[in-house]
């Protein structure tokens, strides 16, 4: 990333295979040795603006940065609340500017990331932008992914559940066709589609994908399956929402065609899309996909601010 | 204003040519209404307007031409010609004669003149930016938001406009 041009980080389009693999290749460095890089971003500061509430993600940044032995200062705002209420994104950027060294937007509108380019003069990393992308969580489920196979090339990877508004599906859609011979299943009901924009940058990436609204069509073939949650909120009729619920519910007789070596990965929270006795099967690996974001952002903090 | 044209019928439709002002030539036949309609030229438009339809044209069969008297083009009028009427020349007029010539061709870019339909885009909030756009394709037109990567296709952007 450093030397690629490339300051901020909100979408994971800009990134290339060798961005993706070098940021990789320190986190391993990382994982193995955490203690090695303590001090790394003594007397840095980390700033969060979190203009919409998060837990998993403004924790695992400030964890990172912790870590990395820097500090943090920063907010987390409600939609309503008062604090950004008429502060407009490009003034908080350009005074964050001027309090720390890097700094993490998560915001429920989308562009943020062509603000940042225009008014900020450190890296910006989106912690997820509307429902645009949400570029960190799909870096480290690809990490968990090339954990796990050992490469990313050649893998066949299933998408099921909300993949019109899940943010991090766009996100690791555009990473995945940066690798060779990737195959895509889309498994979603017809309502929650990946939207006409990112299928436009699948087909000008010549991408091999499948749509489908069967789960069992192309289960026995994937390598791994990414569950996404279904939100009821997200249906006009909420028959339709109890009828297709269960019809993308992984319980343990769900899986009892798949391949050997499948894998479950779920950007967590889980709600019941994934049966709790399916915690136990030798498929799961969601909790320790969450583990992974840690390592994952504290390279990206030192990639991003050229302390390598 | 009928040059490419001699006869007895036509001259009747002819309007004189005009001293300094703008001609918007080759009008795609029936497209000079939604000329007058973005350039905002109705009852009270301050200048005088001259308007001539299906006239017949060599090179298109039949156009429409609007002339303007004593008005040039606003750029942001311009971009927004060429989404209703691709294709159409524009002639600035100087003393009775043609001193520039530009015809409309889509562009790779478009800024301003539209909105993004995305209730979410930060281009619909109250930030120091204006809208943008990629062409991603001509033909059928479809552009992509610079901000959010929404698409919008050509008939949204005509109901805009
Ligand atoms: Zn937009």
């Amino acid at each position: 990333m450093k030397g690629d041009l490339i300051q901020h980080l909100f979408t994971t389009r800009k990134l290339s295979k060798q961005d993706i693999e070098n940021l990789f290749d320190l986190t391993k460095k990382i994982e193995n040795n955490p203690d090695y890089y303590s001090e790394f971003c003594k007397g840095r500061i980390l700033g969060n603006l979190f203009f919409e509430p998060s837990t998993r993600t403004r924790l695992s940044f400030e964890s990172a940065m912790l870590r990395l032995g820097g500090k943090i200062l920063g907010f987390t705002s409600s939609r309503d609340s008062s604090a950004t209420k008429g502060e407009s994104i490009a003034d908080t950027i350009r005074m964050v500017n001027h309090y720390a060294d890097i700094a993490v937007v998560r915001h429920y509108m989308e562009g943020v990331g062509e603000i940042a380019k225009q008014f900020a003069t450190i890296p910006i990393i989106s912690g997820g932008t509307g429902t645009q992308e949400h570029p960190t969580q799909a870096l480290l489920d690809l990490y968990s992914l090339k954990k796990e196979f050992d490469k990313i090339d050649g893998l066949n990877i299933g998408f099921l559940g909300d993949l019109k508004y899940g943010r991090t599906i766009p996100s690791l859609l555009y990473s995945l066709i940066k690798y060779d011979n990737v195959k895509i299943n889309l498994i979603s009901p017809k309502t929650l589609r990946i939207r006409s924009n990112v299928e436009n940058r699948l087909n000008d990436a010549k991408s091999d994908y499948l749509v489908t609204e069967n789960l069992h069509e192309v289960l026995e073939t994937l390598d791994a399956l990414y569950v996404t949650r279904i939100q009821k909120e997200r249906f006009l009729d909420p028959i339709d929402y109890e009828r297709l619920k269960n019809s993308y519910k992984i319980t343990p007789d769900t899986l009892q065609d798949v391949k050997d070596h499948f894998i479950i990965l779920h950007p967590l929270p889980r709600v019941d899309e994934i049966h709790y006795d399916v915690d136990k099967l030798k498929y799961s690996r969601y909790f320790e996909q969450a583990k992974n974001g840690v390592w994952v952002r504290m390279a990206l903090i030192l990639k991003l601010l050229g302390v390598e | 204003m009928v040059n490419d044209s001699s006869t007895g019928e036509e001259k009747i439709l002819t309007v004189a040519k005009i001293e300094n002002g703008t001609v918007i030539d080759r009008i795609p036949p029936g497209k000079s209404l939604r000329v007058f309609e973005v350039l905002g030229i109705d009852s009270n438009y301050p200048y005088v307007v001259a308007l001539a339809m299906r006239v017949p044209s060599v090179k298109m069969k039949v156009k429409d031409v609007v002339k303007i008297k004593g008005k040039a083009l606003t750029s942001k009028e311009i971009q927004t010609l060429t989404f209703i009427a691709p294709h159409s020349t524009v002639n600035i007029i100087k003393n009775f004669k043609v001193i520039n010539k530009t015809e409309l061709t889509i562009p790779n870019k478009v800024e301003e003149i539209i909105n993004c339909i995305n209730p979410n885009c930060v281009t619909n909030a109250h930030e120091p930016v204006v809208s943008s756009f990629d062409i991603i394709s001509k033909e059928p037109l479809v552009l992509r938001c610079v901000y959010c990567d929404r698409l919008l296709k050509g008939d949204t952007l005509q109901n805009q406009l």
